[in-house]
């Protein structure tokens, strides 16, 4: 069996607690909740299993490296990260609406990973400058935050609903209010997390290419992005900013984050052509 | 005016504007290509809209006047803004007076009050352990009239973490200005054998003379199956004074330092090809003759009167891979020219005057593309980074707690009052003293 096979079940699964945990909402039952969990953490067991898989994968073909080197295992692990977020913030605020989305967000960017034509899964050797201890840290923790953007996108998204739309689905939206401090909470620890990817980027650019700062296109997207949330960080604590303003900035800062992740790559041209 | 000032640079709107319009401005850096030739820039807008650009340094604009003004604005405004607040923290952490005062009682974010006919003894035990149970060890302060406080907190350097991101970002900032000032960065390309002492800065900003000779004794270049480059180095020396002063590999992420430059790898190329081996096979007899040739060097043929030279080499012609000019000189006729490739790709060759010509082998001389930087900001920068972790841990993953509680009343009826503060995170533990305290004063009357 191998690692992309054993994706596309995590795909499907991460479908099913999508679903699972919608119709717990619907319905309103905590048992359901409680099953859609058991599935999306079934689904983060086996796609770490397929990455662990993956890895050891590529040591057997003679390159080894940890899978987190070209588009394709990078969406993986950008899905994997959501779901690990998930699971990780549920401890304190468990919300199925919050689980509906992030399951959601991980099945679509596992479906675009494997059934878009320009993504490669095959693996691939590292070229030089991706031969680095840094590789993981600087992965990891840009991932992670951009997980916690995505979730913090989809509470602000929901916030807007919320408030603005005028139907009775709303009444099945958690409290406004709910809403507004996750996505404060993803925020500040996404910033947190997107710090250290910048400084771990640094230290590895440093080595690399001789210097911890370049302006290339993606030291700058990833900048901007940081700016935008750290206006988001300051607007709150220290102005008190809340509701449709915080969400409108939470969304513009996701914009932000899909354009240094993908428009990057895809429209400017720089060093870091291989995301 | 003075006043004025200070108040522009305390605000925090004045930040959350900076942030935003850093921002902005940042993106337009990212579609206009910086530190082109002037003539490209020339060539791709017309004169009016360039001499607009130019004016604002668009194309290094992260190094022009304004975008420096800009960090400059946000430095005094970072500056300011942490300066007020560092009283009030100090404050915080070193309290003046340890007695203790009524106050927090009735101002405190977190009160409670209970009463209770117990014992006394009783009474401060079960508090004790309340305190103990949600913050740390308390302070007990009995007074002359019978009240009994105690006080415990903990987590309080968890209010220097802010401290310590906006500091690190100042030296962030000033590392990042010491580099741009004092510091460089160039590349130098060397040929195999060859040595240089002169950087070509990047962004047009002309050279660099090291002050020492850089040598390239080797060059190795692996591909992995696909072609792909696995790993190239270059074995260096350092020729200071004619002597030779140090020596040492670099490959991709592993730079080597030599009086506080850097020398990354950075690329490599092709800067020539020699010692050409080109068989000819004679059409008639079958024979093979090795030729082995330099470009534009006549070689005479075996068995023949004309003689053979290469003109031209290219590193792949048209997707067939390798491939070398040959010119055929046939005594009394016309130049005959051609393409000859490389034998390993099963392609039929033409037969010239003769013979069949193949490209057997070759000599490539690669030279070393170097990155030679200098930063003194750089230790700056990382005490920055590191500062800014501890900054954001402590403030992270710590959180300032601390717990009043009095008890006062007379002999049949005591007060128990209780007053709280945390840093962040106030619900959970406003939960969780409502919770315990419940639990320790089991039966006693709610106020």
């Amino acid at each position: 069996m191998n690692d992309t096979f054993l994706i596309s079940i995590v795909t499907f699964t991460y479908f099913s607690a999508a679903v699972a945990f919608l119709a717990s909402i619907i319905f309103r039952k905590k048992s359901v909740d409680k099953l859609a969990l058991i599935i999306t953490a079934a689904g983060l067991t086996l796609q770490t299993s397929a990455i662990i898989m993956r890895w050891i994968h590529s040591y057997k073909l003679g390159i080894g490296h940890a899978p987190l080197s070209n588009f394709y295992e990078s969406l993986v692990f950008f899905s994997w990260s959501i779901i690990f977020v998930y699971l990780i913030m549920r401890r304190r605020y468990r919300n199925s609406l919050v689980g509906t989305l992030s399951a959601f967000f991980a099945f679509l960017i596992l479906s675009y990973a494997s059934l878009s034509g320009n993504v490669n899964c095959t693996i691939q050797p590292l070229i030089p400058a991706l031969q680095s201890n840094w590789l993981i840290s600087h992965v990891i923790s840009s991932f992670l935050a951009y997980a916690c953007f995505t979730i913090a996108f989809g509470t602000s998204i929901l916030y807007l609903f919320k408030i603005k739309a005028k139907v009775n689905i709303v009444d099945l939206l958690p409290d406004a209010t709910f809403l507004d401090e996750v996505t404060y909470k993803m925020i500040s620890i996404g910033f947190v997390l997107l710090t250290l990817g910048i400084i771990t980027g640094a230290a590895w650019a440093d080595r690399a290419w001789g210097r911890y700062w370049g302006w290339d296109p993606k030291e700058t997207w990833s900048l901007i992005t940081w700016l935008i949330y750290g206006a988001f960080l300051h607007a709150r604590l220290a102005r008190g900013w809340r509701g449709i303003k915080m969400s409108l900035v939470s969304i513009i800062g996701f914009i932000a984050v899909i354009f240094t992740y993908l428009g990057v790559n895809y429209i400017l041209s720089g060093l870091h052509s291989y995301l | 005016m003075i006043k004025k000032l200070n108040k522009l640079f305390s605000s925090v709107r004045l930040t959350i504007f900076l942030f935003l319009f850093l921002a902005v401005t940042s993106i337009l850096g990212t579609i206009i290509q910086q530190g082109l030739p002037v003539e490209r820039y020339k060539a791709l807008y017309s004169s009016g809209v360039f001499s607009v650009l130019k004016f604002f340094d668009i194309f290094d604009m992260y190094h022009s006047w304004w975008f420096l003004f800009l960090l400059v604005l946000l430095s005094i405004n970072i500056t300011v803004c942490t300066s007020r607040q560092i009283p009030r923290i100090i404050k915080l952490i070193f309290p003046e007076k340890k007695e203790v005062d009524d106050s927090v009682f009735r101002s405190s974010q977190i009160r409670k009050t209970f009463q209770s006919q117990k014992k006394l003894s009783d009474i401060e035990r079960q508090s004790e352990m309340l305190i103990k149970s949600l913050v740390g060890n308390p302070v007990k302060i009995k007074k002359e009239d019978g009240t009994c406080y105690f006080f415990a907190e903990k987590g309080k350097y968890s209010r220097l973490g802010m401290i310590f991101v906006h500091i690190s970002i100042l030296l962030i900032l000033s590392g990042g200005l010491i580099g741009t000032i004092w510091g460089f960065n160039g590349q130098m390309n060397i040929v195999e054998g060859n040595r240089s002492d002169t950087a070509i800065l990047f962004g047009g900003k002309g050279t660099e003379k090291l002050g020492f000779d850089v040598s390239c004794d080797d060059f190795t270049v692996e591909f992995y199956k696909t072609g792909m480059p696995k790993e190239y180095k270059t074995d260096l020396t350092i020729i200071d004074d004619e002597k030779k002063a140090a020596s040492g590999t670099i490959r991709v992420n592993h730079p080597f330092f030599y009086k506080g430059l850097k020398f990354c790898q950075a690329t490599y190329g092709i800067a020539g090809v020699s010692d050409f081996k080109i068989v000819a096979k004679n059409s008639l007899t079958g024979g093979e003759t090795v030729l082995k040739l330099n470009m534009m060097k006549k070689v005479p043929l075996p068995e023949s009167n004309s003689s053979f030279a290469i003109a031209r080499f290219v590193p792949d012609h048209g997707g067939m891979g390798p491939a070398v000019l040959g010119v055929l000189l046939e005594p009394g006729k016309a130049h005959d020219i051609f393409w000859i490739l490389k034998n390993d790709r099963n392609i039929n060759q033409q037969q010239r005057g003769g013979f069949t010509f193949t490209l057997k082998d070759f000599t490539k001389l690669y030279y070393t593309g170097i990155q030679v930087s200098k930063d003194p900001g750089v230790p700056l920068v990382w005490i920055g980074f590191c500062l800014i972790i501890m900054g954001f841990i402590l403030s992270l993953f710590f959180a300032h707690k601390r717990i009043w509680l009095r008890i006062s009343g007379s002999q049949d009826k005591n007060e128990i009052s209780i007053a709280a503060s945390v840093s962040k995170n106030r619900k959970p533990f406003e939960e969780k003293l409502e919770e315990y305290s419940r639990t320790a004063f089991y039966g006693f009357t709610v106020e």
